[in-house]
């Protein structure tokens, strides 16, 4: 793979739930260190989209290519080996585990037990969860789900990470937090493409958008660009957010760019 | 690895080497030992179950198939071409689990109900195999084994305590491999996919080999139980050895009582459940048909009721905890402490 093949390529990607068309011929690509934003109301088909690209969802039709192999129609654990995985918007943590043993266990994928253990540790660390280790995940708050949902994918050491509302619920200051450690992640390779419906969090974080709407992508461009389309700004009037967006977008912009020249 | 010497595996030594003296305290040809030797046997079979079935929550109602195949293989084995029964039993290892691998294709895809269903249904199939193809197995009459005194390469002795032994080795070989796939790197895939199957295959967990591998070994050490129940009973028949109530429920019964997913929950099963049955079927038999059954039965249920995650649960969890990791470093940032 050279600089400018894309890490991830998703080409007219549908699923279909009987007659619901949740994705609807979605086509984009990834380069590898980018940090990409999806949004779009709710219902849109964002999180099916995501279960589409690591494997939990069959597509009807199209494919997923991961640093120029196809990925589609592979189990996710396959396509987990092969360096792409999510968090889950409702976390779905392993219960009876604590946090430690969570992380652990996905890290497991690359290491022997002991080895994992460390790793699964030092993820933790990374993410501020040291201390919250030998908790059971019955114990966790909303965020702190969240955010072990977060270590624990990035304990198989991904290429690509689809990150499905991390930040929900996390108050500002955490928000900022999070957001700098995925920053970080991308200075080391990571590529991520993020759901979040916190436009602040959404504007400030990511070099590009993808916005759909009714399973189809309806634009894309810069934070900026997206802010000010009135396609997007038409499919939030929908919702009666387009207040929200565009706000955040104002804010959100002027932060990228002082980013992009840092 | 290193194993912790927790006060549960301090007691569970303890267990171990009291049973080991235990024919020296009691009549070494009577009664009481027999029933020792098969609580020992089915807390063995309830060990085997657990690993499917604690671990991985595949509640298998169809391991009597396995049992009667390690049963049948050593036996006609021995019978026909005078094979020891110590081969046969691995042979009757291999072919339950080469059976467990080809039933799993396409029963892995099935949740829940009907998971159990599908194993039950293969129990019944083998039953039905046993009682009909007369010219292999004998057929309705069963299998009996000649009693040839002492002939240890053989696997017959003349002592019962020589069974007990031997029966007590078998549940120990079970525990230890329990323990070491529970505190292996498969344990811990195992409870992913017991508790999320999804997030465990997201999470780069090879959902299918998992329960294959364990669904593999677990039928092979209930396929070794067969063979020893066999060599110790002297004679089996195709309803008895394939039997739902008497094999399969049974097993996961004792695992169920005495702990899912636990070291200790189907030993504490079976020294709880064996005996009691034995002492209502000594009592009430000669009372009503059925009676000691139905009081059986409902003891069962009573303790299910009473406490679902088995009499394990009343375990302090503090002692079994492993030691906590080292305090963690102070300059983290708020987020651990969590809140909304
Ligand atoms: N398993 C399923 N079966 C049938 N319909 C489904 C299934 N999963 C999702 N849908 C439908 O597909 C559409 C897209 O849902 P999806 O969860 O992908 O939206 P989303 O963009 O993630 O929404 P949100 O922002 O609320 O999380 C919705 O209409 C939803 O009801
Ligand atoms: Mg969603």
């Amino acid at each position: 793979m050279n600089a400018h093949t894309p890490v991830l390529e998703a080409q007219a990607i549908a699923v279909t739930f009987g007659g619901l068309k949740a994705v609807d011929g979605i086509s984009f690509t990834l380069k590898a260190g980018e940090i990409v934003g999806l949004i779009g109301p709710n219902g849109a088909g964002k999180t099916t989209l995501f279960n589409a690209l690591v494997g939990l969802q069959r597509l009807t039709s199209g494919q997923v290519l991961l640093g120029g192999d196809k990925v589609s129609g592979l189990k996710p654990h396959r396509v987990a080996g092969k360096g792409m995985t999510k968090t889950f918007q409702n976390a779905a943590l392993f219960p009876d585990m604590s946090v430690l043993e969570n992380v652990l266990t996905a890290a497991l994928l690359r290491h022997d037990l002991a080895s994992a253990r460390e790793r699964a540790g030092a993820v933790l660390h990374r993410l501020g969860l040291g201390a919250i280790a030998q908790t059971d995940v019955a114990d966790l708050t909303f965020p702190q789900k969240a955010l072990v949902e977060m270590a624990r994918a990035l304990a198989t050491e991904p290429k690509v990470l689809l990150l499905d509302e991390v930040m929900a619920a996390l108050t500002p200051s955490e928000m900022d937090e999070v957001m700098a450690v995925i920053r970080s992640l991308r200075d080391e390779g990571l590529t991520f493409l993020v759901v979040e419906h916190h436009m602040r969090a959404i504007m400030a974080l990511c070099d590009r958008l993808l916005v759909v709407n009714f399973g189809r992508l309806i634009a894309q461009g810069t934070p900026a660009e997206v802010a000010n389309d009135p396609v997007v700004i038409e499919a939030y009037l929908g919702q009666g957010a387009a207040h929200g967006a565009a706000t955040g977008a104002a804010t959100g912009s002027t932060t990228v760019a002082g980013g992009a020249h840092a | 690895m290193r194993a912790k010497l927790t006060p549960g595996l301090v007691l569970l030594l303890l267990f171990f080497v009291a049973a080991a003296l235990l024919p020296f305290y009691v009549d070494p040809r009577g009664h009481v030992l027999r029933i020792a030797a098969m609580a020992l046997l089915f807390a063995a079979l309830a060990q085997s179950w657990n690993i499917v079935g604690g671990l991985a929550n595949q509640v298998s109602l169809g391991h009597a198939a396995f049992f009667g195949i390690g049963a049948y293989t050593s036996s006609l084995l021995y019978l026909r071409l005078g094979i020891s029964p110590w081969l046969g039993l691995v042979a009757g290892a291999a072919l339950a689990g080469l059976a467990a691998a080809l039933l799993s294709l396409p029963t892995f895809r099935l949740k829940g109900h009907y998971f159990a269903l599908a194993t039950l249904a293969f129990a019944e199939v083998m039953r039905v195999i046993a009682n009909s193809w007369a010219s292999l197995t004998g057929g309705p009459v069963g299998v009996s084994i000649p009693f040839v005194g002492s002939q240890p390469l053989n696997f017959a002795f003349r002592a019962v305590s020589s069974y007990y032994w031997i029966i007590l080795g078998l549940l120990a070989l079970v525990c230890l491999v329990f323990g070491l796939l529970a505190r292996g790197a498969i344990g811990y895939r195992l409870r992913a996919v017991r508790e999320n199957e999804a997030a465990a295959e997201v999470a780069g967990v090879d959902t299918f080999r998992v329960k294959l591998t364990a669904s593999v070994i677990s039928a092979a050490l209930t396929a070794v139980c067969g063979s020893v129940f066999a060599q110790f009973t002297f004679f089996f028949d195709p309803d008895s050895i394939f039997s739902l109530a008497g094999v399969s429920v049974r097993m996961a019964m004792i695992a169920i009582v005495g702990g899912l997913g636990t070291l200790a929950g189907p030993i504490i099963g079976a020294l709880f459940l064996i005996p009691l049955e034995e002492t209502a079927n000594a009592f009430l038999s000669s009372k009503a048909a059925g009676l000691s059954q139905l009081v059986f039965g409902a003891i069962l249920i009573a303790a299910i009721l009473i406490q679902p995650r088995g009499i394990m649960a009343y375990w302090p969890k503090r002692w079994s905890r492993r030691a906590p990791s080292p305090a963690a470093p102070r300059a983290e940032p708020a987020l651990a402490k969590g809140g909304q």
